[in-house]
C-alpha cells in the first residue's frame, strides 16, 4: 500500500522558515569567522526576526489554508500569535544586547548560541500558533520550552541559574508527558488528533445536560494539569520564582512573555479549538484556576525582595488575568471577546513584561543589584531609567492611559458580557492588591536619595529596546481601537 | 468662538507647560517657574473666558465637543461643562495658578519635576471635571492619584511615604470598583437597547431595574466618598495633608475633594435615582456624623494643618447632607459649600503655609501675638477663619445656611443637629485664631498693664491661655516678617471671592440652578 501525500504548499510557511534560516545563518557566522563582531550576531538575529515579521504580510491569513494534510493551519489565530511572538523576540534581542556584548562566558558558549536558541524559541511558538493537530502543537510547545531551558541555566556558573533550569526542566518534562497523557485520551475518545475534526466528533457525542464521557473528563483533566504547568498556573507554578529569578534577566525577560505566549495558544487551540463543545466544563475550571493563580501570585509577590522574582510572582498574577479572560468564552455567540481579550492581553503584556525586565537588565549591567534596596533613589542617579521603570510598574498595575489598563479594560468587559461577574469583581480587587508591590517600586525609587554612582553603559541598543518598549506601553492604549478590532477578528478563526 | 475647542485648551495647556519642562532638561529652577506660571496662566485666562461666554439660562451641556475614540466600544472623546462643572473648572485653574506661585520659594529641591507633577495634576483634574464620557473620565480620575501621591510623597514633610501610599491604597481602592460599576452599567445598557455607549447623558436614559441600580450605585459612591472623604473613609486625609507641601494641600483640598461631590451630582444621581432614593437617608446620616465628628476633632488638635484638615471633613459633611437631601436648596447650597471650601480651606492652608515658611512647625503652641508683628497676614487670616466658621457676609455662610435649609426640609434632625456644628466651628476657629494672632508669644513677658490680667490677678483666677515662660525650642514669633508680596497675591483672589460670593451670590446661584434644577427633574 503506497500513501500519496499531496505537495505541501511551501508559500505558507515563509515565516517560520526565515525563522530557520537565520538560526542557520547564526551558527555558520559564528563557526566561519570564529569570533565574530558581537554586534554582527545581534544584528543579524534582530534583521531576521523583523524580516519574517514582515513576511507574515505575503500570506493571506484570511483564507485559513491547511498544508501538510491539516497539521499546519496558517489563519489568523495562526498570525497573532506569530505577531507576538517575533515581537517579543526582536525586543529580547533588543534588551539582551548588554549581556551578549559582554562576551558570556571566557569558555566558548558565545552569543551564537544564546541567540539561536531564543530563535528556537519563538519559532515553536509561531508553530503553536500554527497546530492544526496534537502533533505539531506539541512539537511546537517543547522546541519554545526545550529552548528556554537551556537559556535559564546559560549562567552555567552560577548555581541559582542551574537549580532554576533544572526544575523548570524537570516539571516542564513532566507536565509534557501529563499533557500527551491527555491528548491520547481525546484520541482516543475521538479518533483524531487533528483539533478540527475533534470538535466535529464531539459536537455529535456531547449532549447539553448529559454527564460528560468519563474518558472525556479525564482527558480533560489532563489536559488542564498538563496545559497550566506550561503557562504557569497556580497550583502548577512552582518553578516559575526560581526560574525567573535564576536565569540572566534578558532571559527572564524572554520566558516572561514568549513560553506563555506559547502555552495560551496551546490552551486557545486545544480548548477553545478542539474541545469547543466541552466548553461549559473547561470554562468552570478555568475560571477557578483563574482566581487561585491571580489572588496567589499578587498576594505572595508583596512578600518579595528580590524586583526578578517579584515580576515572577506578577507574571503568575497575570496570568490569572488571561485565564479569567479564556474563562469569560461563550459558545455560540456572536462578537465573543475572549480569546480576543486575551490576546490583547499577551500583546500589551509583551511591552511591559519585556520592558520591566529590561529596565532591570540595563541597571545590572551597570552594576547594580536586582533588590528593592538597589534601587532606592534611582530616581536621583538615573531619571530615565527610573521613569520608564515606574510607567512600566504603572502598567502592569493597570493604571490608566497606560496599554495595561486597556488590557485589564478589555477583560474585564469580556467577563461582564459573559456574564461572570465575580471574576471581573477578583480581577479588580487583585489590582488594588498588586498596586501594594508594583507602587512600591516607584516609591523606593523616587521618594529616596540616591546612594552611589552608576557604571557607565556598554552598549546603547538596550536603551533602544527599552525606549520602544516605553513608548508602546504610552501610545498603544490610546490607538487601542484598531488593535482590539484586528484581534477580535482573528480570535474568529479558532470558532 | 463656537468652534474653538475651548475645554481641551484649557484642560491641555498645563499638560504643553509640563511637556516643555520634560523636554528642557536643562532648565533652571527659575525657568521651571516661569514656565509653570505661564501654563497655569493661560488655562486660567482662558476659564475665565469661559465662565463669561457660559450661557446662564441654560441646563444644557455647553463648550461641548466630541470625537469617535474607541468607536467599537462606543468610547467618544466627549467633553462639555454645565453649571456644575462650569465653576469647579475655574476654581480648578484659579487654585492651580495660586499653588504654582505658593511653591515658587517653599519648593527648592527637585524644581523642575515638582512643577511637572503639579501640572499633570491640573491637567488630570480639570479633564475628570470636563469628560462626559465615563471611560474618558476614569482615565482622568486615575491620573490624578499618580502626581499627587508623588507631591506628597516626594515633597511633603517628615512621614511623607506612609501618607502617600495610604493616599494612593484607599483612592485607588475605591475607584477600581467603579471601573467594574462603569463596565456593568455600559454592559446593562447595551442588553437593553443594543447600543454600545459610555456617554454619561445616553446612560442616563436607561431604565435600570432596581437591583442592579443598588448595586452599581454603591460602586460608584464608594469611589466618591473616599474622596471626599465621608466618615468612616476619611482616615487618609489628615495624614496627606498634614505631610503635603502647602501647595499639595491646597490642590488636594480645593479641588480633589471636590472631585467627589461632582462625582456624586454627575453620575449616582441621574444614574441611578431610585438607588439614590433608597441610599440617601443612611448617606445623610453619615453625612451628619461627619459634620460633627470633623468639627469636635478640630477642637483637640495641636497640629493647625491637622486642624484645618478636620474641619475640612466637617465641611465636607454639608456637601454631601446638601446633596442628599435630595432638594433644590439643598442641592445648592452643596455646591457652594464646594466653592467656597475651595476658597477658604485652601486660603487656610496656605496661611499654615506662611506660618510653616517661619517656624518650621505647625504646633500651635510655637505662636502668639502675630495680630501685631503680621498685620497683613492677620487681617486675611481673620477674615478666612470667619468665613470658615461661617460668618454671615462671607461665602462659607451661604453655602452652609442653603444646604441646612434643605436639611431641614428634608429630615429635620440633620438639619437641627447640623446647626449645632456651627458653634463648634466657632469655637475651633476663634481658639485657633486667637491662639495664633493674639494671646501672648511664647517666651514674651507678660504684659504688667493688661486689663484682663489685672482683672483675673484680683479675683485669684488663672491667667487666659497663651505664652509659656518656660523653655521652648521655636524661634520667637516676634521677629517673623509679615506676608511677602506674593504670599499676599495668592490670597487676595481668594479673599475676594469669599467676599463677592458672601455678599453677592446671586450670579453663582444663577449659573448652577437651572443644571441642579435639571438633575432633580430628570430623575428624583
Amino acid at each position: 500500500m503506497s500513501v500519496r501525500l499531496a505537495a505541501p504548499d511551501w508559500s505558507l510557511l515563509v515565516p517560520p522558515l526565515i525563522v530557520v534560516g537565520t538560526i542557520v545563518l547564526l551558527l555558520i557566522v559564528d563557526a566561519v569567522l570564529r569570533r565574530p563582531p558581537a554586534r554582527l550576531l545581534l544584528s543579524l538575529a534582530f534583521a531576521g526576526q523583523v524580516l519574517a515579521l514582515a513576511s507574515l504580510w505575503t500570506i493571506d491569513w484570511a483564507q485559513g489554508a491547511t498544508t501538510f494534510g491539516q497539521s499546519y493551519r496558517a489563519d489568523w489565530f495562526a498570525l497573532a500569535v506569530a505577531l507576538v511572538a517575533l515581537i517579543a523576540g526582536a525586543l529580547s534581542v533588543l534588551v539582551s544586547a548588554g549581556y551578549t556584548e559582554s562576551g558570556l562566558d571566557p569558555e566558548g558558549i558565545g552569543q551564537a548560541e544564546y541567540l539561536s536558541l531564543l530563535l528556537f524559541s519563538v519559532l515553536g511558538t509561531m508553530l503553536v500558533g500554527a497546530a492544526g493537530d496534537f502533533i505539531v502543537l506539541l512539537l511546537g510547545l517543547e522546541m519554545s520550552a526545550v529552548a528556554v531551558y537551556a537559556l535559564t541555566a546559560f549562567a552555567r556558573r552560577r548555581v541559582t541559574s542551574v537549580e532554576g533550569a533544572l526544575k523548570y526542566f524537570l516539571l516542564g518534562a513532566f507536565a509534557s508527558a501529563i499533557l500527551i497523557y491527555g491528548m491520547a485520551w481525546v484520541y482516543g475518545s475521538t479518533g483524531s488528533i487533528v483539533l478540527r475534526d475533534i470538535a466535529e466528533t464531539l459536537r455529535t457525542v456531547v449532549m447539553p445536560g448529559q454527564p460528560l464521557d468519563p474518558a472525556l473528563l479525564l482527558a480533560l483533566l489532563l489536559l488542564a494539569v498538563g496545559l497550566g504547568f506550561k503557562i504557569a498556573a497556580v497550583p502548577f507554578h512552582m518553578w516559575t520564582p526560581d526560574a525567573y529569578q535564576g536565569a540572566p534577566t534578558p532571559v527572564s525577560a524572554y520566558m516572561s512573555v514568549v513560553p506563555k505566549v506559547a502555552g495560551f495558544a496551546a490552551v486557545a487551540r486545544v480548548l477553545v479549538q478542539g474541545l469547543q463543545p466541552l466548553s461549559e466544563q473547561w470554562t468552570g475550571l478555568l475560571g477557578m484556576l483563574a482566581a487561585i493563580t491571580m489572588i496567589y501570585g499578587n498576594v505572595v509577590a508583596i512578600a518579595q525582595r528580590d524586583l526578578k522574582r517579584m515580576l515572577g510572582y506578577s507574571a503568575i498574577g497575570h496570568t490569572g488575568y488571561m485565564l479569567a479572560g479564556l474563562a469569560a468564552f461563550t459558545t455560540g455567540q456572536a462578537g465573543d471577546r475572549s480569546v480576543g481579550s486575551v490576546l490583547f492581553y499577551l500583546f500589551a503584556y509583551t511591552f511591559m513584561n519585556i520592558g520591566a525586565f529590561g529596565v532591570i537588565a540595563w541597571l545590572q549591567e551597570r552594576r547594580l543589584g536586582t533588590t528593592l534596596d538597589d534601587i532606592a533613589g534611582l530616581a536621583g542617579r538615573a531619571p530615565l531609567a527610573a521613569l520608564t521603570m515606574a510607567i512600566f510598574m504603572l502598567s502592569l498595575m493597570g493604571l490608566p492611559p497606560l496599554l495595561g489598563f486597556y488590557a485589564k479594560y478589555y477583560v474585564i468587559l469580556a467577563l461582564i458580557e459573559a456574564g461572570q461577574l465575580w471574576l471581573a469583581v477578583a480581577i479588580v480587587v487583585m489590582s488594588a492588591v498588586s498596586a501594594f508591590f508594583y507602587l512600591r517600586v516607584v516609591t523606593r525609587m523616587y521618594f529616596e536619595e540616591p546612594a552611589g554612582a552608576l557604571q557607565p553603559a556598554r552598549t546603547p541598543i538596550v536603551g533602544v529596546g527599552l525606549a520602544l518598549t516605553t513608548l508602546a506601553t504610552l501610545v498603544l492604549g490610546l490607538v487601542s481601537s484598531p488593535i482590539l478590532d484586528l484581534v477580535q477578528r482573528w480570535s474568529a478563526a479558532l470558532a | 468662538m463656537d468652534n474653538l475647542p475651548i475645554l481641551s485648551l484649557i484642560t491641555y495647556s498645563p499638560l504643553v507647560g509640563a511637556a516643555i519642562l520634560f523636554l528642557w532638561g536643562g532648565a533652571s529652577p527659575r525657568a521651571a517657574r516661569w514656565i509653570a506660571l505661564l501654563a497655569s496662566s493661560v488655562s486660567f485666562l482662558l476659564s475665565v473666558v469661559m465662565l463669561v461666554a457660559f450661557d446662564r439660562g441654560q441646563s444644557t451641556l455647553q463648550f461641548t465637543e466630541t470625537f469617535d475614540w474607541l468607536p467599537e466600544l462606543g468610547i467618544a472623546y466627549r467633553l462639555g461643562v454645565d453649571g456644575i462643572s462650569a465653576p469647579l473648572v475655574g476654581l480648578t485653574t484659579l487654585l492651580t495658578l495660586i499653588a504654582v506661585l505658593a511653591s515658587w520659594d517653599p519648593i527648592r529641591h527637585r524644581v523642575r519635576e515638582y512643577y511637572i507633577t503639579l501640572l499633570l495634576l491640573a491637567t488630570g483634574m480639570l479633564g475628570v471635571f470636563v469628560s462626559l464620557d465615563l471611560f474618558l473620565f476614569y482615565v482622568f480620575w486615575e491620573i490624578v492619584l499618580i502626581p499627587m501621591a508623588l507631591i506628597i510623597g516626594v515633597w511633603g514633610s517628615a512621614n511623607r511615604v506612609y501618607a502617600a501610599v495610604k493616599f494612593f491604597l484607599y483612592t485607588l481602592a475605591g475607584s477600581l470598583l467603579m471601573l467594574v460599576g462603569i463596565v456593568a452599567l455600559y454592559q446593562e445598557y447595551f442588553r437593553q437597547t443594543g447600543i454600545r455607549t459610555l456617554d454619561v447623558l445616553q446612560l442616563a436614559q436607561g431604565q435600570y431595574s432596581e437591583a442592579f441600580q443598588f448595586w452599581t450605585f454603591l460602586a460608584f459612591f464608594l469611589a466618591f466618598a473616599i474622596k471626599v472623604p465621608m466618615w468612616p473613609f476619611h482616615t487618609w486625609l489628615p495624614d496627606a495633608h498634614v505631610e503635603a507641601p502647602t501647595a499639595g494641600s491646597v490642590i488636594l483640598a480645593g479641588v480633589l475633594l471636590k472631585m467627589g461631590g461632582y462625582g456624586f451630582l454627575r453620575f449616582n444621581l441621574p444614574l441611578f435615582p431610585d438607588a439614590t432614593r433608597v441610599w440617601a437617608p443612611a448617606i445623610v446620616v453619615l453625612s451628619v456624623i461627619a459634620i460633627l465628628y470633623g468639627a469636635l476633632m478640630a477642637l483637640v488638635q495641636q497640629d493647625f494643618k491637622k486642624l484645618v484638615a478636620y474641619s475640612s471633613v466637617s465641611h465636607m459633611g454639608f456637601v454631601t447632607l446638601g446633596i442628599f437631601v435630595l432638594n433644590q436648596l439643598g442641592l445648592s447650597g452643596a455646591m457652594v459649600v464646594m466653592l467656597s471650601h475651595g476658597f477658604v480651606t485652601s486660603a487656610l492652608f496656605l496661611i499654615v503655609g506662611v506660618l510653616y515658611e517661619r517656624a518650621h512647625t505647625r504646633d500651635l503652641a510655637a505662636f502668639g501675638g502675630l495680630a501685631r508683628t503680621m498685620p497683613v497676614f492677620a487681617a486675611f487670616f481673620g477674615l478666612f477663619a470667619l468665613a470658615s466658621l461661617g460668618l454671615p457676609g462671607l461665602s462659607g455662610f451661604v453655602g452652609e445656611f442653603l444646604a441646612l435649609l434643605g436639611g431641614f426640609r428634608a429630615y429635620r434632625w440633620a438639619g437641627v443637629l447640623g446647626t449645632i456644628v456651627v458653634i463648634l466651628a466657632a469655637w475651633y476657629m476663634l481658639r485657633v485664631y486667637q491662639r495664633v494672632a493674639l494671646v501672648r508669644a511664647p517666651g514674651e513677658p507678660p504684659d504688667p498693664d493688661d486689663p484682663e490680667r489685672r482683672l483675673a490677678v484680683a479675683h485669684g483666677l488663672p491667667p487666659i491661655a497663651g505664652g509659656s515662660d518656660g523653655p521652648h525650642a521655636y524661634p520667637d514669633p516676634r521677629t517673623f516678617p509679615d506676608l511677602t508680596w506674593r504670599e499676599a497675591v495668592s490670597l487676595l483672589p481668594l479673599a475676594l471671592l469669599t467676599i463677592w460670593i458672601g455678599v453677592y451670590p446671586l450670579p453663582l446661584l444663577e449659573m448652577l440652578e437651572p443644571a441642579l434644577a435639571a438633575l432633580l427633574g430628570r430623575g428624583m
